[in-house]
């Protein structure tokens, strides 16, 4: 019995596709999320409207065929800044998420080399410090120092991605410290950023994965947050997070305006939840068993 | 009537059938053996009687405890049948208790389930109970937690649960292989006494044959959810009649067969027992250790106060000669992992010296530690599960910088090794979660033997493994030692093992090397009292069939009249 139990963890190897595609909850997931970077894609080569264009005859008009989202206060097509807001969102949070991974990762596995060390102390109580700020607060410091832009949103974003993913590779790798392959891989004269790069790194990439779409979603959020109080990107560009903040005046007189960017925004973030959680459905062994 | 009978019992998971056919009967006041390797069911067996089989599966036959049938009962029932008429102990006491519940708690638990009685009352039964189990009250307070005890202890703990409602029926399921050999002798010797004074019918389930021939009445071998044998243990065992009983039989006692011409070690006689490597002619040792000092920092009593430290490894000296396979015997916490740790440079050593084919060992300098390797005891864990076969035995090159091999020699390498060990070169191409144990273990040792180094370090290698696994490894070892004059340093808490393939046993109490000799005479003649101590407590196969039984029956008064002694000493 012990023996199925260990050895499942290996067991997926070429399976995981079909394994996922079984998972209803990534199969909806990932169909939402490829179809929100399908439309921030389309907004280079197309829009039915230049999306800063405004049309003020035509303004606050209704769902129709010639403006499938309707048009705003000053008549700009809502469809296409939806489309254009997409590329924004997705451009600002995966860039976000990149810094976290880019600092927080190498942070994290430095850590569990040096597991029990200054070095180790130093670096996670760091990470609490920057824990131990409201984020948005420190985004909206940021911001007000340098000046609002999408690039100071993104440097605000990804400091707090940071210490996720120090912590949760620190963590995944301190397991596998104790395992004896890593033991052989150092009788072998291996150094620690040798096995960190060739054992560490490949076996915690399933727990990496999953907190990936996680922190996407939330640096989602994040944007519309600091774009919804001024601090995101700036107009003319369109963000779904500036354009709640337009509409709540107008919300009466045309709640699509507040509706389908809240729509998009819920949606987004819904579909990566999903993704991360069938995700986790799939890399978890003990999941894994009973569907084999 | 027996107290249990199990008829016709077949067990499906999914599609997949686990036992086919099981039919089995146990007396009150008697004890059944289920003996089998990993996947023969017999952990199935007894989960069918509790009835906590895992989803999906599916059972039919009948299994009748005092007349009940329990495959009929409902959940509920069975919620009422289980801790009152059957109890179970875990081979793991360390998982099978609640961290948070002191132990008293733990026991109590048990009886106020199932008796309508006060928490008060419950505590005070609790009690009563663990006292039988070998914990008195005044040295085991009833507020300790279980990881203020030690493996042994814990084990009482589960032990004292299991019995605390006197249940007709006690499924013991590999309940001392995690302890070591002298714990197991108290731990056993407690078990049959609950078993004589309450009259439980108990059923032992091991993989081990040579604790079963001195505890059981009747034993039931079981291969691929079949019971190929069973009938009382002594006929069983004399008799041998199943080939699958011979072969586990023989594996059981399996000595490998070593080329006398090369060493001659074993049966050397010689005066001075702790000296006689040194006068074997043959060059520099392999390994010479010298008055080695590993010292672990402890958390300080207070704020201010200094760290205090604990020496795991206290002045140790030894050398193994080119060739010469040496055991390192000693309980768990006598130091003899940490002292194979510094010796494999994975730790620094705070005094001493340590040399390797004549070259001081150093954490940096690579080239000194090209001559030893390690083979780990867990076959699952100690190769990276993303790499293939061929990465992982090639992992060793490392430490040869730029001349490791490359191309053509590389795969020749590759392939020389695989087909040292028997294995294929096809296998190269593989990922290791593709091989069962003990071809696993056959990697580690390709892994091991790749760079071709002097000496073998042998961490508990062959313990997680089968019997018969087991044999054919050890016959590998020690043709590889014969044809390539490998040096072992072999670690074991398994004594029986130890003696069969090594030429010097070193034995390790509290840090220190009590006692070192040739293998035979320290087996034949030990003088250091842990040794004495070690050889006593080990199950011998031989000596249970001759005696064992024999004493047992005619002593069976003498086990109520002994009581709890020995017990808080674990």
């Amino acid at each position: 019995m012990s023996e199925i139990v260990i050895a499942s963890p290996d067991a997926p190897r070429g399976t995981l596709l079909r394994t996922a595609l079984r998972s209803p909850s990534f199969v909806i997931g990932a169909l939402i999320t490829l179809l929100f970077i399908a439309m921030a894609l389309l907004s280079f080569v197309w829009t039915p409207y230049p999306f800063a264009a405004q049309d003020i005859p035509h303004k606050l008009r209704g769902l129709s065929a010639e403006h499938w989202f309707g048009t705003d206060q000053y008549g700009r097509d809502v469809f296409s800044q939806i489309l254009v807001g997409a590329r924004t969102s997705i451009s600002v949070a995966l860039i976000a998420v990149g810094l976290g991974i880019g600092v927080g990762v190498p942070l994290g596995l430095w850590a569990a080399a040096r597991r029990g060390s200054l070095l180790d102390e130093i670096i996670m109580r760091l990470n609490d410090l920057v824990f131990a700020f409201p984020a948005l607060l420190i985004a909206i410091l940021i911001t007000s120092v340098f000046g609002p832009s999408a690039t100071n949103a993104i440097i605000a974003i990804g400091i707090f991605n940071i210490p996720v993913f120090a912590r949760l590779t620190r963590a995944a790798a301190l397991s596998l410290w104790t395992r004896d392959f890593i033991l052989a891989a150092r009788v072998a004269g291996k150094g620690a950023v040798r096995i960190s790069l060739e054992h560490i790194l490949p076996n915690i990439l399933n727990t990496l994965v999953v907190q990936i779409t996680i922190q996407f979603s939330l640096g989602i959020l994040a944007e519309a947050a600091l774009a919804y109080v001024g601090l995101g990107a700036q107009p003319p560009t369109p963000s779904w997070g500036k354009m709640l903040a337009d509409a709540q005046t107008l919300i009466s007189l045309a709640p699509h305006l507040a509706l389908i960017p809240g729509l998009c925004i819920v949606f987004t973030v819904l579909g990566l939840n999903l993704v991360g959680d069938g995700l986790r459905d799939i890399f978890d062994p003990r999941l894994q068993r009973s569907r084999r | 009537m027996s107290l249990l009978a199990i008829q016709n019992l077949r067990l499906s998971i999914g599609d997949t059938p686990i036992l086919h056919r099981i039919d089995l009967d146990l007396e009150a006041g008697k004890v059944l053996g289920i003996i089998g390797e990993s996947g023969s069911g017999k952990s199935m067996t007894s989960l069918s009687i509790m009835r906590l089989l895992p989803a999906g599966s599916a059972a039919s036959g009948a299994i009748h405890l005092n007349g009940t049938e329990l495959l009929g009962q409902t959940e509920k029932q069975m919620c009422g049948i289980r801790g009152r008429e059957i109890g179970m102990v875990f081979q793991e006491p360390m998982t099978a208790l609640d961290p948070l519940k002191t132990i008293g708690a733990q026991v109590a638990e048990t009886i106020w389930v199932h008796d309508q009685m006060s928490r008060r009352e419950a505590m005070a039964e609790a009690d009563r109970v663990l006292d039988r189990a070998g914990l008195p009250r005044s040295l085991f307070p009833r507020d300790r937690y279980p990881h203020e005890l030690s493996g042994g202890q814990r084990q009482r703990v589960v032990i004292a649960s299991a019995i605390a409602l006197k249940p007709k029926l006690l499924i013991a399921d590999e309940p001392t292989t995690a302890l070591d050999v002298t714990t197991q002798a108290r731990i056993l010797d407690l078990l049959r006494r609950l078993v004589d004074e309450d009259g439980t019918g108990l059923i032992f389930i091991t993989h081990d044959l040579a604790v079963v021939a001195g505890l059981a009445d009747d034993v039931a071998v079981m291969r691929h959810g079949d019971v190929v044998e069973a009938g009382p243990t002594r006929d069983v065992f004399r008799a041998l009649a199943h080939p699958y009983t011979r072969q586990l039989f023989d594996a059981s006692s399996h000595v490998p067969r070593r080329d006398p011409s090369r060493s001659g070690w074993p049966g050397e006689p010689s005066g001075d027992r702790s000296d006689t490597a040194q006068e074997r002619p043959g060059g520099e040792p392999v390994l010479v250790v010298d008055s080695l000092i590993r010292d672990y920092r402890l958390p300080p009593r207070h704020f201010l106060a200094p760290a205090g430290k604990f020496r795991a490894v206290d002045g140790v000296s030894l050398r193994i000669e080119r060739g010469e396979n040496v055991g390192l015997v000693g309980e768990s916490g006598s130091g003899k992992s940490t002292l194979a740790r510094a010796i494999m440079a994975l730790e620094p050593a705070q005094g001493g010296s340590i040399a390797i084919d004549g070259t001081p060992l150093s954490d940096r300098d690579l080239v000194s530690r090209r001559k030893l390797q390690v083979v780990f005891q867990d076959p699952y864990g100690s190769f990276d599960p993303r790499q293939r076969v061929e990465t992982l035995i090639t992992e060793p090159f490392h430490l040869l910088g730029a001349d490791a091999p490359h191309g053509a020699e590389r795969r020749a390498r590759v392939d020389a090794a695989l087909t040292d060990v028997g294995l294929s070169p096809a296998d190269a191409g593989k990922y290791i979660h593709e091989f069962s144990g003990g071809q696993r273990q056959r990697i580690a040792i390709a892994r091991a033997l790749i760079i071709e180094p002097s000496l073998i370090v042998l961490d508990e290698a062959v313990s997680a493994l089968d019997v018969s696994i087991r044999a054919q490894i050890l016959d590998l070892l020690a043709e590889l030692s014969d044809r390539l004059a490998i040096s072992y340093l072999f670690i074991s808490h398994d004594l029986s093992v130890v003696r069969s393939i090594t030429d010097r046993v070193l034995v390790m109490q509290n840090g220190k090397i009590v006692e070192t000799g040739p293998t035979a005479e320290i087996f034949a003649n030990p003088q250091h009292p842990y040794t004495q101590e070690l050889i006593a407590a080990t199950p011998n196969l031989e000596r249970a069939l001759q005696s064992g039984l024999l004493s047992r029956t005619a002593g069976e008064g003498d086990h109520a009249k002994h009581g709890g002694g020995g017990g808080p000493t674990l």
